[in-house]
């Protein structure tokens, strides 16, 4: 007892500050703060007063002025402002990141289990593949793809238009630009009819499933649901001409109605959806025996709720301009819908350009009409592609032997296949495993598309550098760089760290 | 089941299994790893409904016998028959031995990523194509049987070892086996946790079920089984009623075995 009460007495003693465990947590943290906040200060004032010293501009403004840059491809290839410009060029960085990401990943699968096939030819196979292409520096194979990419056949003015489907040639690969029609209003509410029918497929075959407990695949029959409909509809997609006329009926209507019978209208709208909220606020206050309990607070919710519904119908009266422009803008909504409706019945939802060749400067080139892939474009793309698979590959292959044999011998001991396995036993565990080191290779394959420079493909370092030479700001360019690609890396992160968190084992 | 006797067993008192039939009979049975030798022509016949407990020290081949059984280690020399099911190399016969035979192992190798019911449905939804609706009940049945159907939801990361174990049980016998391989599956658990697996296993063997148990608890193989096996370096040094086992060893490395241990 009393060395009880002694023990109490003594954590009861005032701690001096020095020795207080939290007061010495805070004063650390606050002393790291000022101390990098001042470095931070110093070195961008120093930063500062040397850059006025030399009259070295770091202004933006020459996001607004000419530039004269020819881009390799992409939304613009003859970008007026050095702002367009890196637009350009930074979406031409992200079709090649994403792409690259998605093909990478797919191809790194098969490289991976593949180095665990039992077939030993498979196997030497991928093991020659990831040990090539992971020792061999990606510049280098980025050229050895583009040199060879130059040898295919020459693009000539002689060739004529071109018909195919596909055209390939040493200015790069060259397919058919689609792009939506006139027909394609029509087409789409073909389409969303398909997507609520194929949410009451979805819901039937899920019920399909939780009864029977057989693999139904819900997801999948509403895909081909929607699928179907969307394939039936670039036929029979005429059949819903009619809503044109509805549409136009429709704003005829909105056109005739008299501003104050909208006011009127709002009015008891606005009375009516308080007065719902308030019921179901007050009954949800009801207990299960009836008993009503009704707070000094949830008086206040009420009161806020009925005075701004009055205030709503004040204000729509006093200021009659409201109720005229809602009317104004949902009848121009429906003319425009009339408008997009009212097409002839032959009327296509899509269309295609075919690839055609022009004469660009000197030498003939592919032209607008296709959906180009240019010569450094695929380069880049084949080579990130390829290297970063034999680094996703070892991934795949360390996060499957990363299972403990007692998981498969488990599941082969209660009876499953080989595929079940893999698919309900090693894959859900290897992902785990297989996930954040991806992660990192997706965040190396965006900054390795900068390499694209060597192979003259209008990336972001490659205009971002025409840029500063043209204009001199090279600070800027370089501030916009730096906040490009680490937006994108963060993106990743973000993308990869919320999987982890799904995946993640439960734990005591 | 059968046309068995009642059986109302059977302490270490033998019971009469002399009319039952074969459930597994291995013949000569051998197998190497390399140069080492683990099996060296295991031959031994087991009833229905006959609890048999495998003895031994480390290494003498007990594990690799029971692994083979259900084909996870591949004998090289000699047959396994189970349940008038001869393994080879044909796929069909392992999966219809391996969907008869249910194993416990020493580390539970449960699911991690799955939740307790999810552990046992499993593979009665996709080996037996069993409605998820009936898998469940009848996971939870068994969850109930060996006593923890409130633990359903969690998963086995949040569960002792104890009761992991009993989880990997009833998994086992979601697949409404005829025969149980049980490899040493206490002796990764602590010693209070035990107790409440080989009570699970006691009352799996008065229902009648037929049992292969690699274990160290002698209290276990006297109480249960109807005969014991001891092994060594990877032979059947002899095979013996329990009570004889236990009373009148008949081999001297047996003698010594158990004058070891006990």
């Amino acid at each position: 007892m009393t060395t009880a009460s002694t023990t109490r007495e003594r954590v009861s003693q005032r701690v001096p500050l020095w020795r207080d465990v939290i007061v010495l947590k805070w004063a650390t943290q606050l002393f790291l703060l000022v101390a990098v906040l001042g470095t931070m200060w110093f070195l961008a004032s120093q930063a500062g007063d040397n850059l006025r010293a030399r009259n070295i501009n770091t202004e933006f403004d020459f996001l607004e002025r000419p530039v004269d840059i020819q881009i390799s491809e992409g939304i613009d290839t003859h970008p007026d402002t050095g702002g367009r410009a890196l637009w350009a060029a930074m979406v031409n960085t992200l079709r090649l990141s994403i792409s690259g990401i998605f093909f990478a990943s797919v191809l790194g699968v098969v490289v991976g289990l593949a180095r665990l096939s039992d077939n030993w030819i498979v196997r030497r196979i991928a093991t020659g593949w990831v040990e090539v292409l992971r020792n061999v520096p990606l510049l280098v194979q980025m050229v050895l793809i583009y040199s060879a990419l130059t040898a295919l056949p020459r693009v000539g003015l002689d060739t004529g238009p071109v018909n195919g489907w596909l055209h390939i040639s040493n200015k790069g690969i060259s397919m058919p630009r689609f792009f939506i029609a006139d027909g394609f209003y029509q087409w789409a509410v073909v389409v969303l009819v398909g997507a609520v029918v194929g949410y009451f497929v979805r819901r039937h075959r899920q019920a399909v499933q939780d009864r029977t407990g057989a693999h139904a695949s819900p997801p999948l029959w509403a895909l081909g649901t929607v699928a179907a409909f969307g394939l039936i509809g670039l036929f029979v997609h005429p059949i819903f001409s009619w809503l044109g006329p509805v549409f136009g009926g429709v704003a005829d209507v909105l056109d005739s109605i008299p501003n104050a019978v909208a006011q009127v209208v709002f009015a008891i709208i606005s009375v009516g959806l308080a007065a719902a909220w308030i019921h179901r606020f007050i009954s949800s206050r009801r207990s299960a025996i009836g008993h009503l309990s009704i707070s000094d607070d949830d008086w206040f919710r009420i009161a806020f709720t009925a005075l701004a519904s009055l205030a709503v119908v004040v204000l729509i009266a006093r200021w009659t301009g409201f109720s005229a422009w809602t009317l104004n803008s949902g009848r121009d909504l429906f003319e425009v819908m009339a408008d997009k409706f009212d097409v002839n019945g032959a009327a296509r939802p899509f269309d295609a350009m075919r690839p055609d060749i022009v004469q660009k400067g000197k030498f003939p080139n592919y032209g607008t009409n296709g959906l180009t892939m240019s010569l450094g474009f695929a380069s880049v793309f084949f080579a990130v592609v390829f290297y970063t698979s034999a680094f996703i590959g070892e991934n795949v292959r360390g996060g499957i032997l990363a299972v403990p044999k007692g998981q498969t011998e488990a599941a082969k001991a209660v009876g499953l296949g080989r595929g079940q396995i893999i698919r309900h036993v090693v894959l859900p565990q290897a992902l785990r495993v297989i996930l954040p080191p991806t992660g990192n290779q997706y965040l190396n394959l965006t900054k390795n598309t900068s390499l694209a420079v060597a192979v003259g493909m209008s990336d972001m370092v490659q205009v971002g550098t025409t840029v500063f030479n043209q204009t001199g700001m090279t600070l800027p360019v370089v501030a916009i760089w730096m906040l490009f690609y680490l937006s994108c890396s963060l993106t990743i992160s973000v993308i990869v760290n919320w999987f982890n968190v799904r995946m993640r084992l439960v734990e005591r | 089941m059968t046309d068995m006797t009642p059986t109302e067993p059977t302490g270490n008192q033998t019971r009469d299994l002399s009319g039952a039939r074969d459930m597994i009979v291995c013949e000569n049975v051998s197998k190497w790893y390399g140069d080492f030798q683990a099996l060296d022509g295991v031959s031994a016949n087991i009833k229905e409904q006959e609890v048999v407990v495998v003895l031994g020290p480390s290494g003498s081949g007990k594990s690799t016998w029971i692994r083979c059984i259900n084909r996870l280690e591949i004998h090289q020399e000699g047959r396994i028959v189970v349940d008038d099911v001869e393994l080879t190399n044909d796929l069909r016969n392992i999966e219809k031995v391996r969907s008869e035979v249910g194993m416990v192992f020493q580390q539970f190798n449960l699911f991690p990523h799955l939740t307790i019911l999810d552990n046992v449905t499993l593979a009665p939804i996709w080996v037996r194509k069993k409605p998820r609706a009936e898998a469940e009940a009848q996971a939870m049945a068994l969850l109930e049987r060996v006593g923890i159907p409130e633990q359903a939801q969690k998963y086995p990361g949040q569960l002792s070892g104890g009761q992991q174990q009993r989880v990997a049980i009833a998994r086992a016998l979601a697949m409404e086996p005829r025969i149980m391989l049980f490899d040493e599956p206490t002796s990764a658990l602590d010693p209070e946790m035990i107790k409440e697996v080989l009570d699970v296993m006691k009352a799996l063997a008065l229902s009648g079920m037929t049992m292969m148990v690699v274990t160290h608890e002698m209290g276990f193989a006297k109480e249960v089984a109807d005969r014991l096996f001891f092994m060594e370096g990877g032979q059947i040094v002899e095979q013996n009623t329990t009570e004889m086992f236990f009373s009148n060893p008949a081999e001297e490395r047996t003698k010594l075995f158990l004058s070891q241990i006990l």
